[in-house]
Parts: structure tokens; sequence; C-alpha cells
């Protein structure tokens, strides 16, 4: 177990990187501390398969420093980083049992036949596969396969992160549920630092202590779910964070005001701004509606509403025939065409400048 | 570090391929080379320790005691290797394919055990084979004659297509067939307008096992043929006597390695060129 | 039309069982199931992929259960994106209009135009290999969208995607589709809100057999069967064994009297089928909580009953800590009972439809 630190952090796979772009991971700074849950979240090509590769030791990184509870361990290969991995597609030896698979790794390193018998059995309770132990690994389900792999790492008693990536891709959604709690619930038993590598945000925000979302190769923002959620750094975080994600409205200046004739809502006209684009950053789940007027701050007419099991999705267009969504549990009392007034709480409202959220607004 | 890597790479692979090149030039230097050259002692370079002569090349293409002609059998071993390679490369595939895509079953026999005939036959040492072949063409008429060497030749080269073939097609996603019939194609149809053009780079892999196998094969056209029809390697015997004659044998050697080595030149270009790669995810 | 009668196949892995159902022109049908239900197995049987051990497939009254795949006016999207690699992106297009016998110049016009309107129109002269894998299966929609068959089959399209592709090509899917609004379109995904966002009929699938059908927001409220509920819930829905006497339910140390918007049926056991929003805080129910977690402007809370396991949803974020026990209360009017045998033996006291 240890604590990661990633000193000024970087990759560049072209041998003399000239500019900026030139980079898979721009240089980062990040600090992990031991036993929480991380997650690296972005789009395909962002960068964070790249940093994962760092962090196992795959890809020796061409800029900066890694350091495991304070030892630089940049140069070290993989075999000897006490890594375990776990893929997106299950890997088991599939001709043995489940108690074989979970052995495998502590007899490769010739631990006595007493302390591996006890280890697997320790492990399999963590897993909840007792009573499968001696079951031929291939018989189970895709989820129960995926827990064997992580189980072929937590038997080591060396291992100071595991290391996910995309693990739950190939499982069922109600599965995933499960599997997820499962994750968490041998993160806080073990204590085991967990770094999940996944491009769906939803999971990223249900796993991690702490989330880490990247765009072409440049770190984005990094913090807790809520504060992604609820303060997103820029407009990429906020449409990548959140399904639907963030609604972005226009702002005009005007008066030493920024306003929109869509909805009777005003930020402060930030002094000494050269800024091009000011926008109004509005969580589709921040969004309440009324059938009445009543302390709202616009009308909007319903022109889809889309039903998602308990929640549901409301599309509004705005007079000006700005369109936005909000999420809410009332979707089946609602019908297309009806006009709802709309109000949001000041503090939901974020300010954007130019793509980036204003200081007024952290 | 990086820097001492590098001069390592390149010092052995300069090693490795003077290692490669190195009897390609001993036998250019030989056939150079006249008897007194070759049988007083060691000599490498021409005009100083020898006088190079072209005896080695012009008794390549004489007839009578001073040497052969092999214009003739280049020819002969050039139809029947192509032929047969062909021959082999059009039915292989199609067996391939089927052998991939549909569920044959005759008894216990299945898909697998069909492949596996298939390979089977190049189990068996040549010579048990010989006598049968043999036999079989006299009751033909096709002794000594390039249609026979055609058949026996294709009997060879058939199973390294199939196999290579089948292992190809099996790479390629039975989707992309499926889709094809999907789109109006008959299942012929799926194979020849998507599977064919995908499938460039097994067929090149194929065709190059059944060149290599047919042109340098000696066994068969040895034991298969007496006058009419004589193919490379076996026109070479004819020159050895007495005293032998390593000049001719080194530009013989030269001459019937050039075809190949011409094939495989234009395989890698195309190979490089990336057209073949990345074609299947 | 395509109307479907007792399909049955019997293939290793997942076989259809006894399928019958009719499907209208110009319907978008989503099938939800779970990996291994039978959803692709169900699509390849009506392509004429799969052989069939039994049953019929009749396309407007027409019985085509024999003829070949190349007949069939159908069309299918597979999950992995298929398209021919040696063609370009225009060609991949053309490929079906020219085996329909079209004009060469004729295929690529309208080839074009329907790359144009799933947003390639500047991808035309690519190769498959060069795109993004959610342009490759914008190809391989307009590939079999510009057939204009009967019916257009989407094998869960959007599995292999990012999450973000996703949630764009579904918003953008209505419009995609469009073109093909006579088509009977079938969409497969193990996903319960790609199915009902998706689909004007959602059709359930579990075991190789078609066990529900309906409008996707009805389907949701009423689920005829447990196994119905359990696939079309997510988060997932949870159970609890209780049992009926003396018009009273019990389940673990609760209790609830029929009062509470809910008629309860005959004395036996039941199984009581928890929603998330069945559960609220602040109640006679003593549960522990098991993990929480933040999901947007909610926190799912896992919940450890002495009876079972439960999940519920909390408005906000909150911390919650693991192992805290939490007073908690059960909607008797969002709560569903299923028979033994699986049947939804739920009775509102206040049904209005």
């Amino acid at each position: 177990m240890a604590k990661i630190v990633l000193e000024n952090l970087g990759h560049s796979y072209l041998p003399n990187p000239k500019g900026e772009h030139d980079f898979a991971l721009k240089p980062v700074n990040l600090t992990w501390q031991d036993g929480k849950t991380y997650a690296l979240l972005g789009p395909s090509g962002c960068g964070k398969t790249t940093m994962l590769n760092i962090i196992s030791g795959l890809v020796p990184p061409s800029h900066g420093r890694l350091l495991f509870d304070d030892q630089d361990v940049t140069k070290v290969p993989t075999s000897a980083r006490n890594i375990a991995q776990v893929f997106q597609f299950p890997v088991i030896y599939s001709t043995k049992t489940v108690r074989q698979n979970l052995a495998f790794p502590l007899e490769c390193r010739g631990m006595a036949p007493a302390k591996i018998k006890q280890r697997v059995a320790e492990v399999a309770t963590l897993l909840d596969l007792d009573y499968a132990l001696d079951m031929p690994a291939r018989k189970l389900s895709a989820d129960q396969k995926q827990l064997i792999s992580l189980g072929r790492g937590l038997v080591r008693e060396d291992v100071s992160a595991i290391l996910l990536d995309e693990p739950l891709t190939v499982i069922d959604p109600q599965m995933k549920f499960m599997l997820r709690r499962k994750l968490r619930e041998i993160n806080r038993q073990t204590g085991m630092t967990m770094i999940l590598v996944t491009h769906d945000q939803s999971e990223a925000m249900s796993f991690a202590d702490e989330i880490v979302v990247m765009k072409d190769g440049l770190l984005q923002q990094s913090g807790t779910p809520e504060e992604l959620f609820s303060r997103p750094q820029n407009d990429f975080v906020g449409y990548f964070i959140g399904s639907p994600p963030m609604n972005m409205i226009t702002l005009e200046p005007n008066l030493g005001l920024l306003c929109t004739a869509a909805l009777n809502l005003t930020k402060p006209l930030p002094l000494e701004s050269n800024a091009t684009v000011y926008q109004m950053g509005i969580r589709p789940e921040h969004i309440v509606m009324a059938a009445k007027e009543t302390n709202s701050i616009g009308m909007g007419k319903i022109i889809k509403i889309e039903h998602l099991g308990v929640d549901g999705i409301v599309t509004l267009e705005l007079p000006t025939g700005v369109v936005i969504k909000a999420k809410t549990r009332k979707h089946t009392e609602m019908n297309v065409g009806n006009t709802m007034g709309i109000s949001v709480c000041d503090e939901d409202a974020l300010l954007y400048i130019d793509g980036t959220l204003s200081s007024s607004s952290r | 570090m990086n820097k001492f890597y590098h001069t390592l790479k390149t010092i052995f692979l300069l090693g490795w391929s003077i290692f490669v090149v190195f009897p390609f030039l001993w036998a250019l230097s030989t056939s150079f080379k006249d008897a007194n050259a070759i049988t007083s002692g060691a000599t490498y370079i021409p005009w100083v320790d020898f006088e190079p002569s072209t005896q080695g090349w012009t008794s390549l293409f004489t007839t009578g005691s001073r040497g052969i002609n092999i214009i003739g059998p280049f020819i002969d071993s050039a139809a029947v290797t192509l032929i047969a390679s062909l021959v082999s490369l059009i039915l292989g595939t199609l067996a391939a394919y089927g052998l991939s895509r549909f569920e044959y079953r005759l008894g216990f026999v299945k898909n697998a055990d069909i492949t596996f005939f298939f390979i089977s036959q190049r189990i068996m040492p040549p010579i048990v084979l010989a006598i049968p072949f043999f036999l079989m063409l006299k009751e033909l008429g096709a002794l000594d004659t390039i249609f026979g060497l055609v058949l026996v030749y294709v009997a060879l080269l058939l199973p390294i297509a199939v196999w290579v073939m089948t292992d190809f097609f099996a790479g390629i996603p039975k989707e992309l067939d499926e889709m094809a019939m999907t789109d109006g194609c008959t299942p012929i149809g799926a194979f020849f307008r998507v599977i064919l053009p995908n499938s460039v780079p097994g067929l090149v892999v194929a065709g190059m096992f059944c060149l290599i196998f047919g042109w340098n094969d000696f066994f068969f056209a040895f034991t298969l043929t007496f006058t009419e029809t004589q193919l490379l390697p076996v026109s070479i015997v004819s020159l050895n006597s007495s005293v032998t004659p390593w000049w001719s044998l080194s530009a013989f050697a030269l001459i019937s390695v050039a075809p190949l080595a011409l094939v495989a030149v234009v395989v890698e270009r195309y190979m490089s060129r990336g057209t073949m790669s990345g074609a299947i995810r | 039309m395509l109307q479907i009668d007792h399909l049955t196949t019997a293939d290793a892995k997942v076989s259809l069982d006894d399928v019958s159902f009719l499907f209208e022109a110009g319907n978008i049908y989503t099938i939800l199931g779970r990996t291994g239900a039978g959803k692709t197995e169900l699509l390849r049987a009506l392509m004429g992929l799969n052989p069939l051990t039994d049953g019929e497939v009749k396309l407007d009254k027409e019985n085509i259960t024999k003829r070949p795949i190349r007949d069939r006016n159908m069309s299918l999207v597979y999950q992995q994106f298929i398209n021919y690699p040696h063609l370009s992106v225009l060609d991949n297009v053309a490929f079906p209009l020219r085996r329909q016998g079209k004009k060469k110049a004729q295929a690529q016009a309208l080839a074009s135009t329907m790359l144009g309107t799933v947003g390639l129109g500047d991808f035309l002269h690519r190769r498959p290999s060069q795109l993004s894998g959610g342009q490759q299966q914008r190809v391989a929609l307009a590939r079999a969208m510009v057939k204009q068959s009967s019916i257009l089959m989407l094998d869960e399209p959007l599995a292999n995607l990012d999450y973000k592709l996703r949630e764009q090509l579904r918003e953008e899917f209505p419009r995609l589709v469009s073109d093909n609004e006579e088509s009977v379109i079938l969409y497969t995904t193990t996903e319960p809100r790609e199915a009902m966002e998706l689909g004007n009929t959602m059709i359930v699938m579990h075991d190789g057999k078609i066990i529900a059908s309906g409008a996707p927001a009805d389907l949701f409220a009423n689920p005829p069967t447990k196994d119905t509920a359990s696939v079309i819930s997510d988060p997932p829905i949870s159970f609890i064994s209780g049992f009926v006497s003396n018009k009273t339910l019990y389940f673990g140390e609760g209790q609830i009297a029929p009062s509470d918007g809910l008629q309860l049926p005959p004395d036996g056991p039941v199984t009581i089928a928890l929603r998330p929003n069945a559960i609220e805080r602040g109640g006679d129910f003593s549960a522990k909580i098991g993990l929480s977690e933040f999901s947007g402007s909610q926190t799912i809370i896992h919940l450890d009953f002495a009876f079972g396991r439960a999940i519920m949803m909390v408005d906000g974020i909150e911390a919650f800590n693991s192992g805290d026990d939490l007073r908690i209360s059960i909607q008797a009017e969002q709560m569903m009972l299923f028979a033994p045998d699986g049947r939804n033996i739920t009775i509102r006291d206040n049904q209005d439809g």
C-alpha cells in the first residue's frame, strides 16, 4: 500500500516534443492518498490510458517523476512495482478451478502451501466466492470472472495499488451496480488504493473518492465527485460530468450586468474583462419546474419528455428559442406542450467566461 | 544509455546482415572463377587474387560436353511452378473458405478432420508417394510431361494453401459475410466481392509458400521425368562430373534463386505500402 | 408488418423458445434483456442467419421463413463496428444499392445523401479504419438505412462506444432513423434507460422468451412479472420476501396494513419489490448503511436490513458513513407485490387506469 505522487509527470511518444500538442500526457502534478479510490475519466484518446500505463510501468514517462511512498519508482520495471491490474475483459485461467486461479500468483512466488491455502480462503471470503472455490473458473458469469481477476491481485500481500482498466464494460447494468459495491467494500476492508480508468462518468462518480478529468492529454479538473458536479472548472467538465450535460446559456453584457432574454437571471459583469463569451451553466438536476409561475425566473414549453424509469428528462424551449434540459422525478405528471415555470437557485447558476468558471462562482 | 543501446543494436544487425549476405557474395565471386582460382587455395578479390572468367555463366547456356542449356529447364520449372501454385491457390482458397464458414459432416468426419486430412498428406515422407505417383502418371500417360508434374505438384501444394487460408479466413469476422448477404449478395457473391478483396495478405503468404516449395522441389521432378521434361533442380545434376564445376554450380544457384528473390522484393514492397495491414479490426 | 410465430432455435449457448410477436411498421421496438437473454438470437433468426427448428416468419402476411438472406429486405447493424474494410465510406454505403442493381452514379448519390444525414459528409473517401469508433458505427447505420428495407435491426449498436458518445448518438437516434419511418425498427440493448428512451414499444426478453411488452412507461410502472421488474429496473430493484396473513403484510420485523394505498392479496407468501423511490428517510425501520454512492444531484444508499438488502436515493449530496444506522420508512403506494410464481399481484386502491 502506498501513497502515489505524480511529480510534473508528462509523456510524449515523440523523441523531441516541440510544443504542447506533442504530448500524449501534458505534465501534471497529483497526489493520491493511500487507501482511497480514484478515477481517471475522459473520452478515448484523452491520455488516461497513458497515465495508467505510466503508473503500472508499461510506459516509462518522458518527463517528471513518479513516487510510491516518497520513493522514486520512475525507472522501476512493472514486475517490481507491486501493482495489480484488472482489465476490460476478465483474464482467467479457464482450465483451472477458482481456487487454482486464486492460488496461482502465490505459487509463482513460491509461497508455502499452507500459507497459500489460508490467503486463498481469506480472499474468497472477501469476494463472496467461497461456494465456488472448486468450480471450473470458466463456468462463472462475467462479473464473477472479473472478481477472480481482481482476486488474483488481492491474494498478494505486497500489492501497493490496484489498477482497474474499464473493468465494468462487459458487465450488464444491474450486475455493474453490485460489482461496484463489491469493489468499494473491498477497498474499505483491505485499505487498498484503487485507480479506475473509465469513460463512463456515472461509474467514476459512484466509485471514486476523487476523480481526475482529462481531455487531449491535459488535466481538466481533479476533485471529489461533488466538486466536479456542482463546480465544474470549465465547460468541458460541465459537459462530461453529468447526464444530460450542463445547460449552457449565452449571456449578453448590458449596463454592467450579464443577462439573457430567456431567463430573468443576471450576473454582475466582471470589471476589466475583455472576454468574448459569457455563459451561464445550469445543471439539469438544479432546474425546478412548477405548473404555476410563482417564484419562477422564466417560462419554458415542454417539447419532449424522456422516461428513464424513476427519473425523467424534460426538454424545455425558452421564449427565445433556447433549448434546455431538466431532470425530474415528476415527469409522469407533465405533458408535452405544457408551459412550466422555471426556477433555479442563484448559487446553482454558474458564470463561465470564455469557457472557464468565473472566480465569482467558485 | 540510449545511445549505447543504439550502437549495440546497429553492430548486431550489421553482423547479422553479413552472416546472411555472405553465402550470396561467396557464390557470386565463385561464379566468376575458373578451375585454377578455385583449386589453388582461397582467393577473394577479382583482378587481384584471381582473373575473372565468365566460364561459369556461359557453360549454362551452351550444350554439349562443356555445359548444359538451362533455358529449357528454366521455362519448364517456371511453367510447372506457376500453374501448380495458381491451381492450388484457387482450389485451396475455395476449400478453405468452405471449411471456415460452413459445417460439413460425413459420418463422424467434421470440418477439423477434413482440414487435418489435407495437412496429413504432408506428413508422409515423399518416398512413400513416389511409387504410387509414378504408377498413376504412367497409367495416365503423363510421365515426363509438364501436365503430369503439375498434377503431382498440385497434390503437394494444395495442403499448404488450404492450411494457410483456413487460418486466415478464421480471422475474418463471420459478420462480414453475413453483412454482404444481407446487403444482397449470394454466398458466392459475398466471397468474391467482400472476402476475397480482404484476403490479399493471406493469398500472398499462401502463394509465396506454394512458389517456394514448388520451385525448389527436386525429388518428384527427379523421379517422374526423364528426357522430354526437365526441371531446373534436376538439370543441375547433369553438370556434375569428375571435377566438380563450382563456377557453374554457383552461377546456377544464383539464377535459380533470382525469381524467388524477385518475388520476395515485390511482396515486401507491397506489404510495406500498408495496404494490407489494418484492413480487419 | 412483421409477424413471428413460435420461433424456436436450438443453438448450443442461447436458444429461442417459442417466440411469437407482431411488429407494426413505423414503430421503434426496443428489445431489452440481459446478456444471454436471446436478443441477438432473435434478430439473427429473423434475418435467416440462425436456423430455426420451428416457427414461421411472415413479412406483410407472406411467409419468408425459407427465403434466402439476400432477398429478405432486412438490414442489421452489429454491435462490433462491421464495415467493408476494402471499400471507401462512400462505396460501403453504396454497396447494398449496387447489389439491388442501381447504377453506380445513382447509388453513390443516394449513399452520399445518407452519409450527410448521419453527419459523415466530409468523410466520403476515407477508409472505415481511418474513422473513430462512433463514426464507424455511423457508416454501418447509413449502410443499413440506405436500402430502405422494411426491417431495420440494430444489435446493441452503442454498446462499444464511450459513455458521452453513446449519450450523443442516443439523442440523435430519432433523427438518424427518420428516413426509415416506414420500417419496423428493432433495437436491442441491455440498458433499461436506453430501451425506455428510444422505443415506442419495449419488449423484454429473458431466457430465450419474450416475457413482456408494451409502452415503456406502462411497463415500468406495472411490470407483469418479477423477472420483468428485475430486468427493466436500473438502479436495481430489491426483492424482499414476506407473507400476508390476516389482511396484514409482514416482512422481517415490519408490517403494513391494507389501508396504506395498497390492497393485499389473499393470505400466503409474497415477494415485495422495492424501487429506490419506495424508501424514504425517517420512519419505523432501522437499516444499516452498506455503502453510499454519489450520482449527480442524488446520493444512492445501499441499505442492509435484517431481512434483506435494498437501495434508496436521497436528493442532494450528503455524506453517509458506511455501517451507520438509518431510520427509514417504506412507502406502500410505491411498493409492488409478486406471487410465488412471479406474477405481479399489486392492486392499488386508487387505480385510475
